[in-house]
């Protein structure tokens, strides 16, 4: 069976999808991070009797039923708008997986459930049966985070299928456990498990700390202006900790991308999407510095914190040191490391000398939580992008492109898989080694037992002498 | 791979494809038809309350509210858990109907984000809004019209999938439907749209405010304090009078509905009417189940109406309008016997209807005068026929093909996809060619398949096919000594597809009467 295609006005197909998407993931990880985090805070509240935890508990799970509608209703949108405008891709990969797709549907019922009915509904009415209403926020979490887990499975096969071939349009499977437990789904899974804690209470902290602003602005000695405070610190902090696991977790996701999808990898470590990255770096750099000097004036006093933060510190200098293609920024691999051990030791050593000093309930400091909270969020969304833009021109790698693909975009990835990956370099070599005549320097290889057929010879020369 | 290799030609589902799907298409409906009714109903009691100055219209009105925004969760996660199953049990079914209403269903999507919205922020800010209460009520007000702009494309869709635009035995009313791509308007407004939504309009309107009546009711079982058993029956009749108005109107859209099926429907209308094909299950007559039923409820709104008007209750409906409709509904029938019904079905519809009335007078009796047991009871009958009515039209039709294979009548209109496109899939890692700017389906569209007895053979195949396109050919003996210059000419105007040639064959034809040797043709 052929599928038709359908054709999209003012921007291509893939901005039309990216945009639906973006519209869709954040909703859906902000309401998975707070169904999560919202009965951790009511028993936290419940075991210490401090009613602050329950009204957190309390206001999470208030904009999680704001945010569910609007959200699950965009996320219908984008099945229905691959199935027309990708609609091969879509047939086949339903084949592959219709019955974790079904599945999920069930999650997704039996989460609501227990979010509406059991834990929204009963919040005052069960409020002398703590234990077993919090019960209920535990199942409704837990199907919230399968419904996750299901489509990070899913998600992940499209980048990494570990030998699953996609089956043909007329070929349904059903379900194949090789392509759901794919090399790429626990470290996607839980690098998206703890990027969504991340960014979710550095965000919420931000914007608790633009209230806290407002409400103090309005009456310092007020009840509100104490809560605001304790919960932009509180949630803010937790955020801020959490993001440690993401370089360790990244690290090992970063491995396993670049022995299953080596071309996606180079296209990430210095490729065309390797712009990106830099932005995320950049979104994570101010993360760490803007967000890990607020934690440390404000809870610098407690040395738990200050241990941790260096810890925490101590771990992201080691991944960048042992981060395999360092070279990949082009320049001299021992300065890069010279700088950046000189930058994080710095900081630490900076860390030590200010902990505890200054005011961070300063209005500046306020903004620069809110500022710290949406740079958290751009890296968050970043990443998704990111994933996505390095495998293309595949949908799913190494099975099928994207329709509209391009002659550009044909022989880059055949530059990455048949001239890069062989010779063992990466795109920054393209630059850093340039010989005077590509056409030549394509010739002595292939003459000196590179494989290529004489059209790909062609395609490889045409590209590197048009962009290199 | 092995696993490809073992893999069955489709994937089995619990129960069959068809069991899967139904049930998940009654369930989403049944809940998305709820969820209709409670925003109309919402609205009604918000009103209420601000003209009266009554805040506890407006409390039953919130308290509707959230269990709305409870269950239109579960309208929502049901529909893609339909697409899901559709996608994976119906693959060529599916990817065909797309293809024709794709941007319909964008649309739909639209609106489904922006009801969702608009719901949410209606409820969660009730209190926020207290002091715009006109805008707040105008804000829930929207959702009413939201929700039927998203019904009407679903409408357009279901509609088609029962009567593709062109009587059985007459060739289809669309020339050139393989070259559609996203949004086919002549499928889109096929012969049963305009009854089936009206039909559903209606039918929501009443499902929605029985099912809040049956709530009052239920909260009138439970409650032991005065005060708010008067505010729930007071509340419960209002709903109860709104859904019972609506409730008298779907036997007459049925009527015009049934008999636009009879034209453009033949054997589904057959299958509803002599009992016949999936229509029968389990031994049961579905549709009769659903014609008896429908008296029963007519019967019990007749005597919890008159009771209530002759009480003097607020909220009651006026009884001259219940009997001038009831009457209505009579000669509908009386009319509809002549042609479909028969007076089996009239007895059996009355002795319904009776049996209804003296069951809700002992449930009134028995509770001293409160509607309780009435709301809850006409709750659960209004979500059977809701059931009822999405099975009996989809059973009702005849399937896209038939067991042995062969082609049922008006299916397949889209010819298979072969030679329209096909993306590129990676050969061998490089050899990729390439797809640019207009896909060259756009410009090489497959010929339509030359199917028998599709060329006009005759004047009057001609005739036939041209006005069939818009109308069907009774309409033609309205004409009888007209001036057919002049009507053909302004058929031409509407759209009427012909060439000259064949405009003055049709009306030399048609102001002959037939005088070439062919009658003129008949419906």
């Amino acid at each position: 069976m052929d599928l038709p295609v359908i054709e999209t006005p003012v921007f291509p197909r893939w901005v039309w999808i990216e945009e639906i998407t973006y519209s869709h993931i954040p909703i859906a990880t902000v309401v998975t991070a707070f169904m999560l985090l919202a009965p951790l805070f009511e028993y936290i509240g419940y075991r210490r009797g401090d009613p602050r935890w329950e009204r957190l508990s309390k206001s999470l799970i208030w904009f999680t039923m704001i945010l569910f509608s609007p959200g699950a209703a965009l996320g219908t949108g984008i099945p229905m708008y691959i199935m027309g405008t990708y609609p091969e891709f879509w047939s086949r990969w339903v084949n592959l997986f219709f019955w974790p797709l079904i599945v999920q549907f069930m999650f997704f019922l039996i989460e609501v459930f227990f979010l509406f009915f059991m834990y929204y509904l009963t919040w005052d009415r069960w409020a002398n049966r703590k234990r077993l209403h919090i019960s209920m926020g535990v199942c409704a979490a837990t199907f919230g985070y399968l419904v996750q887990v299901v489509w990070d499975s899913l998600g992940s096969y499209m980048m990494t299928p570990g030998g699953v071939a996609l089956p043909a349009v007329d070929q349904p499977v059903g379900w194949a456990p090789g392509a759901m437990l794919n090399p790429s789904f626990p470290f996607l899974l839980a690098h998206r498990t703890f990027g969504n804690f991340s960014y979710v209470m550095l965000l919420t902290g931000g914007v608790f700390a633009l209230r806290h602003m407002s409400q103090r602005r309005k009456n310092p000695a007020s009840e509100n202006t104490a809560y605001f405070d304790w919960a932009s610190s509180t949630c803010f902090t937790i955020g801020f900790l959490c993001f440690f696991a993401m370089p360790v977790i990244g690290w090992f996701y970063a491995r396993v991308i670049q022995r299953e999808a080596p071309v996606a990898f180079m296209a990430l470590m210095g490729g065309h999407s390797a712009v990106y990255v830099t932005i995320k770096m950049s979104m994570i750099a101010i993360l760490l510095f803007v967000g890990g000097a607020y934690v440390i004036k404000r809870h610098g006093e407690n040395k738990a914190i200050a241990w941790g933060m260096t810890a925490g510190l101590l771990v992201v200098f080691t991944v960048i040191l042992v981060h395999p293609p360092l070279k990949w920024f082009g320049g001299n691999p021992l300065v890069w490391r010279a700088v950046t051990t000189a930058v994080i030791l710095g900081f630490i050593r900076w860390i030590w000398a200010a902990r505890g000093k200054g005011d961070p309930r300063r209005p500046g400091w306020q903004w620069a939580m809110f500022v710290v909270g949406l740079a958290a969020f751009f890296a968050f969304a970043m990443g998704g992008f990111i994933r996505e833009h390095s495998k293309s021109p595949d949908t799913v790698y190494g099975e099928i492109v994207k329709p509209e693909l391009t002659d550009r975009e044909a022989d880059r990835y055949l530059v990455y898989d048949k001239w890069l990956r062989p010779r063992n370099e990466v795109p920054a070599d393209l630059d850093r080694n340039r010989p005077d005549d590509w056409r030549r320097h394509v010739e002595q290889a292939r003459r000196e037992g590179l494989e290529l057929t004489d059209r790909e010879a062609e395609r490889i020369i045409h590209y590197l002498e048009v962009r290199h | 791979m092995d696993f490809l290799a073992a893999a069955k030609p489709f994937i089995q589902f619990p129960g069959g494809a068809k069991f899967s799907i139904g049930f998940l298409a009654l369930f989403h409906t049944s809940v998305g038809a709820l969820a209709i009714g409670f925003a109309f109903v919402v609205t009604i009691l918000q009103i209420v309350g601000y003209v009266r100055k009554d805040n506890r219209y407006d409390l039953l009105a919130k308290r509707v509210q959230l269990w709305h925004v409870c269950i239109y969760n579960i309208g929502t996660i049901s529909a893609i858990g339909l697409v899901f199953a559709l996608s994976g049990l119906f693959p060529q079914f599916w990817s065909q109907i797309f293809v024709q209403f794709f941007w319909t269903m964008i649309v739909e999507e639209l609106l489904f984000f922006m009801l969702a919205t608009t719901l949410t922020l209606h409820y969660f800010f009730w209190d926020t809004m207290w002091g715009h209460k006109k805008l707040h009520i105008f804000m829930g007000a929207l959702l009413t019209p939201m929700f039927f702009l998203q019904v009407f494309i679903i409408n357009g869709m279901s509609s088609y999938m029962m009567t593709p635009g062109f009587a059985e035995g007459q060739v289809s009313q669309w020339s050139g439907t393989a070259g559609i791509l996203g949004w086919d308007k002549l499928a889109f407004y096929n012969p049963t749209f305009l009854m089936l939504t009206l039909h559903r309009t209606a039918a929501n309107f009443a499902y929605g405010g029985f099912i809040v009546a049956a709530v009052c009711g239920v909260w009138l079982y439970r409650t032991k304090r005065r005060k708010l058993q008067v505010w729930y029956e007071s509340g419960g009749r209002l709903a109860f009078s709104v859904a019972f108005t609506s409730l008298l109107t779907l036997p007459i859209i049925g009527f015009f509905y049934a008999w636009v099926l009879k034209y453009h429907g033949k054997e589904a209308y057959g299958n509803l009417m002599h009992g016949r094909g999936d229509v029968v299950a389990g031994g049961i007559d579905w549709w009769w189940v659903k014609q008896l039923i429908v008296p029963v409820m007519i019967g019990m709104g007749l005597v919890f109406s008159r009771r209530a008007s002759k009480q003097k209750v607020e909220f009651a409906i006026p009884m001259p309008s219940v009997y001038t409709t009831i009457a209505l509904i009579y000669l509908i029938f009386y009319l509809g016997m002549a042609i479909q019904m028969t007076w089996l079905f009239f007895w059996a519809s009355l002795a319904a209807a009776v049996v209804g009335g003296l069951w809700a007078r002992h449930l009134l009796n028995r509770h001293a005068g409160s509607g309780r047991a009435v709301f809850v009871l006409m709750g659960i009958l209004s979500c059977f026929t809701v059931c009822l009515g999405g099975y009996i039209r989809e059973a009702s039709r005849p399937r896209f093909v038939s067991p042995s294979g062969d082609r049922v009548a008006g299916f397949n209109r889209i010819p298979q996809y072969d030679n329209i496109y096909r993306p590129e899939e990676r050969a061998a890692n490089v050899d990729i060619r390439m797809v640019r700017g207009k896909p060259p389906y756009a410009d090489e569209l497959p010929a339509r398949p030359d199917r028998p007895g599709l060329k006009p053979e005759t004047v009057a195949d001609l005739v036939s096919y041209r006005c069939i396109s818009c109308h069907t050919l009774e309409r033609i003996h309205f004409y009888n000594g007209s001036d057919w210059d002049r009507v053909v000419g302004r058929m031409k105007a509407y759209g009427m597809r012909a060439t000259d040639e064949e405009m003055q064959k049709i009306i030399a034809y048609l102001a002959g009467n037939g005088e070439q040797g062919d009658s003129v043709p008949t419906p």
